[in-house]
């Protein structure tokens, strides 16, 4: 059992406009903002036998704990999304003290001035497209004509030539298969960054964590102009309609806090 | 079918932890205590994740583990 009460301070996101008291409260946590130099840190008090160093790690073996604070990080930040331009900081970005917080305004603030500056007016969103494989691939082996010749070359065949003859023409599906997919989220991948101002893509999931039965084939995210959102709207219902009968099914979800687009080092947009 | 978008309410647990966790903004240095290994903390949520359904059919059974720590 934990004796110290100290408190921490965690950090949920970094904005330019002190957002509304009220809005704040209807989230149930009692957040407060941190000023300097144009900037607001909007953080918490949180205790430190829950987000030590050493009291977080084993926090985040109960799944339940997670679950909620991770929900509760995403909305507060959702809420202060509403009202402003909002530059979300990782989850248990905690903080010794709130001096520290204002250094940290303070030494980055060209930068997270800047970076809030290219978010103004867009929004994130998220697009996973799954397969479903079997599918593509009864859709190959019925329509493609290289296929349906080794097909019928196996029906023509003695028992061992055939054999062989199938081994051979389930490679070419395989092969096949995994250049249908590239080309298919490739070509949606590029469709949509053309509706966006920025685009990326994440790693792919298994399916352990993903729990569908298809399988993921591109995992990627989008900063779209909240003006042009009706056009990238549009050309994700294209590309939907264009794949369904392919086995492609895409998942989109928004709008988020720019998570994927906030990096202070530079270093995003590299794949993978 | 001429909007397929969905509202942030509705996403599931997966494509949150999939940006809170993985995503946004990383200081390093002294001043941050704790942003954890974030690959390895994603790591052992993805065992958790996978786990969750395991955890839930064990729910109620005895704790076979009990006892390890005589009082």
């Amino acid at each position: 059992m934990e004796t110290s009460a100290k408190d921490l301070i965690y950090l949920y996101c970094i904005t330019k406009a002190k957002p509304h008291y009220a809005d704040l409260q209807k989230t149930g946590i009692k957040v407060y903002p941190i000023y300097s130099q144009g900037i607001y840190a909007i953080v918490s008090k949180v205790s430190e036998s829950k987000f030590s160093e050493d009291n977080l790690k084993k926090k985040l073996t109960d799944m339940s704990w997670v679950e909620k604070n991770v929900r509760q990080h995403e909305d507060l930040v959702e809420a202060i999304m509403e009202e402003t331009t909002v530059l979300p900081f990782k989850f248990a970005s905690v903080f010794r003290t709130e001096k520290n917080v204002e250094k940290l305004l303070k030494e980055h603030n060209a930068e997270f001035k800047k970076i809030i500056a290219d978010l103004e007016n867009t929004d994130e969103w998220g697009l996973k497209i799954y397969c479903n494989s079997e599918q593509l691939k009864a859709l190959l082996e019925e329509k493609n004509e290289l296929i349906r010749e080794k097909t019928q070359e196996i029906t023509s065949s003695g028992k061992g030539k055939a054999y062989f003859l199938k081994k051979k023409r389930d490679e070419l599906i395989r092969n096949m298969l995994n250049e249908k997919i590239s080309e298919y989220t490739q070509n949606s991948f590029e469709k949509l960054k053309k509706m966006s101002s920025r685009a990326k893509i994440n790693k792919i999931l298994p399916k352990e964590v993903t729990e569908k039965k298809e399988d993921m084939v591109l995992n990627s995210a989008f900063l779209v102009n909240k003006k042009l959102i009706i056009g990238f709207n549009h050309a994700l219902v294209n590309l939907k309609t264009k794949y369904f009968d392919k086995g492609l099914s895409f998942d989109c979800s928004g709008p988020w806090p720019p998570y994927n687009f906030c990096s202070i080092r530079g270093n995003e947009e590299k794949h993978g | 079918m001429d909007n397929v978008m969905l509202k942030s309410k509705d996403v599931t647990l997966l494509e949150i932890l999939d940006r809170v966790l993985e995503k946004g903004v990383v200081i390093s240095g002294d001043i941050v205590i704790s942003v954890a290994d974030v690959d390895l903390v994603y790591v052992g949520l993805k065992v958790l994740l996978s786990s969750v359904e395991t955890m839930e059919r064990l729910r109620g059974a005895p704790f076979a583990g009990a006892g390890e720590e005589p009082t």
